[in-house]
């Protein structure tokens, strides 16, 4: 499914999305691919796979770590190529791939394209790649309709904002914190004015990330994003073997989401 | 002539801005302040004051005789071992504390393989009254515990990076991160020509006095250029310095010595330039040590700061246009040439420093007796004694 059906279902339902970050092959490969269809019939709207790079330098501990058991099991993008190719036929919801630019690189632009379009995959996010550095890469995906989601940050002037808004396609993913990935107990304040003001501003819908991890934060975000990111948290309760529970917190993150209200 | 680097921190494909956006507003905001108030006169006359008063510059061109005698030219060494702290960091560090200072910035933050560089930013963290934090690799922390102790006796904390390789690389992801949420009152001084644009080209510029004065130097002793510049690279900050002033001096040969540790035909080396492909680490487009899936390799070297995986995106422009040549030297190689200066010349060469002398001892029919030869001595080799005895299997 493309990102744009998906937000557009979204909408009519008035819920707000739920992207779920997974490091591909952590703890090990199949166990991703099963969490990964448990994920959609737990309702969640999207998956976002990590593949690993030796040097994650916007993530924090969490991360970082399942990154490392991820290359100790020798994933790279081929393996997670395949892995897309066994969800293709097993689920509906969008998938996008997550890594840093240098694997992407190394494996060839155009080759990069075209398997990311021949195993389904329906955007990148590269959080090393600023719109500045991005051309490349677009150019190839744009070819085969595949979006590639652009940062903004609180950091981000205006003018720039404006720049990167003029081009994005898929969604807008809105960094919610100074810092590296990482669950925290509260977001800056300004977070929720932030995104509600990008929100009016922006053409493509709005995805808030990094340090969400609680009930109280998701209760506020659904009121002014369009979809809300949730990774270290994710990877943190898998390595310490919380599947299960995992899952019902997923769900319950769900329901607030759910709950109607008028974008 | 076109501006090197271009307005997009590129040198030729290579360099440019490879950052998560949360650290581009800072980006854009140390490039502002470098090219508004660090090109200023009187920042310069603040900076030469200092590099004159404090650092000991400019550093002597020294006539190598018993040395250039072993290797049959004539050996010039530019004595940056003897510039404040022991070693040409202090260049680069001057001028970015200085700078961090004029931001308004009451922190800085580094990262260091040797130590040295973290040592010259400790020093000039306090000379400039900035609270100060230092990345080391835990294994760096192990062999340069001296240096160790250094910075913490000037007031520096060091932080101890237990991640990857535990190596420079890592201690870079580390300062990187903490940038990344302090960039309010902190600055990242990085230490070496690497990173994402303006950080190349100002560190460049910092470290360009070393080649300016060799120049001076040289004309006034020998009444003209020199053939041949020797320096080691890891991330390439000492030889760029002593490059880049003659880079239009066609008739001046540049040749960067990296580290081939066990050998090029190991594992176990860092020479970037000699085996790496291109590729994007910390920030910039550059040679890199990879491997298929593009994941960083691992490195060895005797010399803590040249265990690098990365090099300057203008040494990699360099080795492409063929204005530089880059070769690599095995760490028994400079061991050799570790003992051979300091009996020759009673000087000690920092490990680092005696790649590029090794060269030279390696290489020596390639040089004519009529040949001007200057090596960069980049740094002393107190701190690599301890390290040396070990491996020599010597009871201190």
């Amino acid at each position: 499914m493309k990102i744009k059906e998906k937000f557009n279902q979204l909408k009519k339902e008035k819920r707000t999305g739920l992207i779920i970050y997974v490091t591909a092959g952590c703890p090990d490969i199949n166990f991703t691919e099963e969490f990964i269809v448990k994920l959609e019939n737990a309702g969640i709207d999207f998956v976002e796979i990590g593949v690993p790079f030796s040097d994650p330098i916007a993530d924090g501990p969490v991360i970082q770590q399942a990154s490392q058991k991820a290359l100790e099991n020798k994933i790279n993008l081929k393996s997670v190529f395949q892995l897309c190719q066994n969800l293709k036929s097993k689920i509906q919801i969008p998938y996008l791939l997550m890594t840093y630019y240098n694997p992407v690189y190394k494996y060839g632009l155009e080759k990069f394209a075209h398997d990311c379009s021949d195993s389904g995959v329906s955007g990148v996010i590269v959080p090393d790649l600023p719109f500045e550095e991005s051309k490349p890469l677009t150019g190839e995906l744009k070819k085969i309709s595949i979006d590639l989601v652009s940062f903004i940050s609180s950091t981000t002037s205006p003018e720039r904002r404006k720049k990167i808004l003029k081009h994005a396609t898929g969604f807008v993913y809105y960094i919610a914190v100074h810092g590296v990935t990482g669950a925290r107990d509260v977001l800056p304040e300004s977070t929720y004015r932030d995104v509600a003001s990008l929100r009016k501003e922006s053409k493509v819908p709005v995805a808030v990330g990094f340090g969400i991890s609680n009930k109280k934060q998701i209760e506020r975000l659904k009121c002014c994003a369009d979809a809300v990111i949730i990774g270290s948290y994710v990877m943190k309760e898998i390595m310490d073997g919380n599947t299960e529970s995992l899952l019902e917190t997923l769900k319950e993150f769900q329901q607030i989401l759910k709950s109607s209200f008028d974008l | 002539m076109k501006k090197m680097p271009d307005r997009h921190g590129r040198f030729g494909i290579y360099g440019g801005k490879f950052a998560p956006e949360t650290l581009m507003a800072p980006i854009q905001q140390l490039e502002h302040a470098y090219y508004t108030i660090g090109k200023s006169r009187e920042f310069k006359k603040e900076l030469n004051y200092y590099l004159n008063n404090y650092a000991g510059r400019p550093t002597p061109l020294y006539f190598a005789k018993d040395f250039s005698k072993l290797v049959g030219c004539k050996v010039y060494l530019k004595r940056e071992d003897l510039a404040f702290t022991g070693a040409h960091k202090i260049n680069n560090t001057l001028g970015q504390a200085l700078l961090a200072k004029k931001m308004g910035k009451s922190r800085v933050i580094a990262e260091t393989g040797a130590g040295q560089h973290g040592v010259a930013t400790a020093t000039t963290a306090a000379l400039f009254k900035l609270e100060c934090d230092v990345y080391m690799g835990e294994i760096d922390t192990q062999r340069q515990a001296l240096n160790v102790y250094r910075m913490k006796l000037l007031g520096a904390r060091v932080i101890s990076v237990k991640s990857g390789s535990r190596t420079l690389k890592d201690a870079i992801n580390e300062a990187m991160r903490d940038w990344i949420s302090s960039f309010h009152n902190t600055h990242y001084v990085i230490g070496s020509v690497v990173g994402f644009h303006p950080f190349p080209v100002m560190v460049r510029d910092f470290q360009s006095v070393i080649g300016k004065e060799t120049k001076k130097q040289i004309l006034k002793i020998e009444k003209r250029l020199p053939d041949y510049l020797i320096a080691c690279v890891g991330g390439g900050s000492n030889s760029i310095g002593l490059f880049y002033p003659f880079y239009h001096d066609t008739s001046v040969k540049f040749i960067g010595v990296e580290a081939a540790g066990k050998g090029l035909e190991t594992e176990y080396h860092s020479a970037t330039l000699c085996k790496g492909s291109p590729g994007i680490l910390h920030g910039n487009f550059s040679y890199v040590l990879q491997d298929d899936d593009g994941q960083i390799h691992p490195t060895h070297s005797i010399s803590a700061g040249l265990d690098y995986p990365g090099t300057g995106p203008e040494h990699s422009f360099y080795k492409d246009t063929g204005r530089a040549e880059y070769h690599a030297a095995t760490d028994e190689q400079v061991l050799r040439a570790f003992h051979l200066l300091s009996e020759t010349e009673g000087i000690i060469p920092a490990l680092e420093s005696a790649h590029a002398l090794a060269y030279l001892i390696e290489n020596k029919k390639r040089f004519k007796s009529d040949d001007i030869v200057v090596v960069c001595l980049s740094g002393r080799g107190d701190k690599d004694v301890n390290e040396v005895a070990k491996i020599e299997g010597a009871q201190l």
